[in-house]
């Protein structure tokens, strides 16, 4: 299957404007003897929006927690082939975990402030790998809160606790704690799954604001939040790429019938 | 059709039957459970209003002198109760501040780093403590432990602290090998397992997600465990560090082996001492007027009082880890 697509894919990669940010090179993953990722390749263009679309159990969480090599935490996952991140292959032995991390920022689909203030929150990260005086960090963490657009609702309030905001703004203290240490690479898992539509316009508006300067990927169940936020689009199935196009060809025009089938809900 | 209408009052009759058995054996199952329920208040009632019973004689003597007095003497008759209560607070004290650390740093490990089939065996070996017998613990602190400390640590730190203010009247000689301190470190032993078990079960709360968003920006596994495991589950520690300590104050065998059992209250961690249940175990058999009799019921219900308090601290500080998690 895989063979049969790869001189379309070769196409679709290259209707694809922009230089790549991260290129996925023959990528198989495992799960213990089950193999949950076939022969992935894929390259995503910097300071843009791409979307992981597909039926549950299709890959693309595991695809993501491929990049910040997150699965590592537990034991029997491994990751073969290359992952490169401006051509330096983050699965290499030697890259520096945690190095890797502060480049490449995750958020998860249900809120996870840590167990401290809204300010702490912040400043916690940042704080990892840089020595900056109280006013710069101040400064920073005004900042990421007016990029989470936060801001405005808890600058009354930041010693209060992460835990006592609602879901919604939790989210989007997780989104400005990881815009604050300054990654290349946001990772959405799912971020607006557990909200009201409410919070999940406001995450929208934040990941098209943000694409000026990051280079953003999201995974989703949301075939419409897909189509309003990336430019483009991977649709996965049962641990295949089966197409990755411009967002307006995938959800118009897709070149695969399955591809055609999900979107409009046949299956999935 | 009629002939099942004329079999209907028969089968209603019997269904009713039924049904009543069921009702009655319902009522007595239900009867049994209440009143072995009850039967642990009933019991824990008893206890408190016979110590107190027991205890009013030398209660009643002394009034608030007993728990003032450090005088403990049997010919005359004076008795208070302020050695044992020093021993019995400052042994458990030590032990606990010798035994967090360790089991959090135990726990950490068994949590955080370990290799996974390394994970049981260590785990298991650590619950095997807590069922070794106190009395071993005694004799092993005897014969093995005081006669170690006596002829090679406490030595080198009395020398060590000599003349330093403080410190060497913590550290005052002679070195006996019993005390203080080796109470102190035999206790601490026995509720390292305590500590470690509960410390691991709480630290296995901690969602997962947390402590990938925490490793997702750049944490390593001590800050993750610094900043955000153990902030998560500090109510949690702290009720297993008091289930410890309720543990530590009550054990008797272990400690009167190696106390001294020498009723005063020294500033050296190496001078000999007592606890409430290692002067109840030593001297009811020896107990021969009311008043001694009564002064060690009454020491057995401060004991009963302060680790009642414990208990009852430990389990709001869980209850509240629980209520938290379940939401």
């Amino acid at each position: 299957m895989s063979q049969m697509l790869s001189p379309d894919m070769t196409i679709a990669a290259e209707a694809i404007a922009g230089k790549a940010k991260i290129e996925v090179k023959n990528l198989n993953f495992y799960y213990g003897q089950s193999k949950a990722l076939k022969d992935i390749t894929l390259s995503l263009p910097e300071r843009s929006v791409t979307a992981f679309i597909g039926p549950s159990g299709c890959g693309k969480s595991t695809l993501l927690r491929v990049f910040n090599r997150i699965y590592e935490l537990y034991p029997k996952q491994t990751a073969e082939g290359q992952v490169l991140l401006d051509g330096q292959n983050v699965l290499d032995r030697s890259q520096d975990l945690n190095l890797l991390r502060t480049k490449i920022g995750m958020v998860f689909q249900k809120p996870t402030p840590f167990p401290m203030s809204i300010y702490e929150n912040i400043a916690f990260g940042v704080r990892l790998y840089e020595k900056i005086s109280k006013s710069e960090m101040d400064g920073r963490v005004e900042q990421a809160l007016k990029r989470a657009a936060l801001w405005t609702e808890v600058k009354d309030k930041l010693n209060a606790s992460g835990l006592s905001l609602s879901g919604g703004q939790q989210q989007r203290l997780c989104i400005a704690r990881t815009v604050a240490v300054k990654p290349e690479v946001i990772l959405l898992d799912e971020p607006a799954s557990a909200l009201d539509p409410l919070s999940t316009a406001k995450i929208e508006e934040l990941i098209d604001e943000l694409q000026a300067d990051y280079t953003i990927v999201i995974v989703t169940h949301n075939m419409q939040q897909a189509a309003r936020v990336s430019k483009q689009t991977a649709f996965m199935y049962l641990g295949e790429l089966v197409e990755f196009d411009r967002t307006e060809k995938i959800f118009t025009s897709p070149r695969e019938k399955r591809t055609q089938d999900y979107i409009t809900g046949r299956f999935g | 059709m009629s002939a099942v209408q004329e079999a209907l009052p028969a089968i209603r009759g019997s269904r009713d039957a039924t049904v009543r058995r069921f009702a009655l054996t319902d009522a007595i199952f239900h009867g049994m459970t209440r009143a072995a329920a009850i039967l642990v208040l009933v019991l824990l009632g008893g206890v408190a209003i016979s110590l107190f019973a027991g205890s009013w004689q030398a209660l009643s003597t002394f009034g608030f002198s007993f728990l003032t007095s450090e005088s403990w003497n049997p010919v005359t008759e004076k008795f208070g109760a302020l050695a044992p209560i020093y021993g019995t607070i400052i042994t458990s004290a030590i032990a606990i501040l010798i035994a967090v650390p360790l089991g959090i740093g135990i726990a950490i490990f068994l949590t955080e780093l370990c290799p996974r089939p390394l994970r049981r065996p260590i785990g298991m070996a650590v619950e095997l403590l807590a069922g070794i017998p106190s009395i071993i613990y005694g004799i092993w602190g005897l014969f093995v432990l005081a006669p170690f400390l006596q002829t090679t640590v406490q030595p080198f730190i009395i020398s060590a602290f000599h003349g330093i203010p403080g410190l060497n009247s913590l550290f005052a000689g002679p070195p006996y090998g019993i005390g203080l301190l080796t109470s102190s470190l035999i206790l601490a032993i026995m509720v390292l397992p305590f500590i470690t078990s509960i410390t691991k079960d709480v630290f296995d709360t901690v969602p997962p997600v947390l402590k990938e968003s925490a490793y997702g920006i750049g944490c390593t596994t001590w800050e993750v465990t610094r900043r955000v495991v153990i902030p998560y589950t500090r109510i949690g520690i702290m009720g297993g560090v008091m289930l410890g300590l309720g543990r530590a104050l009550g054990e008797t065998m272990a400690v009167t082996f190696v106390i001294g059992n020498a009723h005063r209250i020294s500033t050296s961690l190496f001078a000999p001492a007592t606890t409430i249940s290692a002067t109840i175990a030593n001297e009811f058999t020896e107990a021969v007027g009311d008043l001694y009799t009564s002064s060690l019921v009454a020491l057995g219900l401060i004991l009963f009082v302060i680790t009642f308090l414990i208990l009852a601290i430990a389990r709001y500080m869980l209850m509240r880890i629980d209520a938290r998690t379940g939401a």
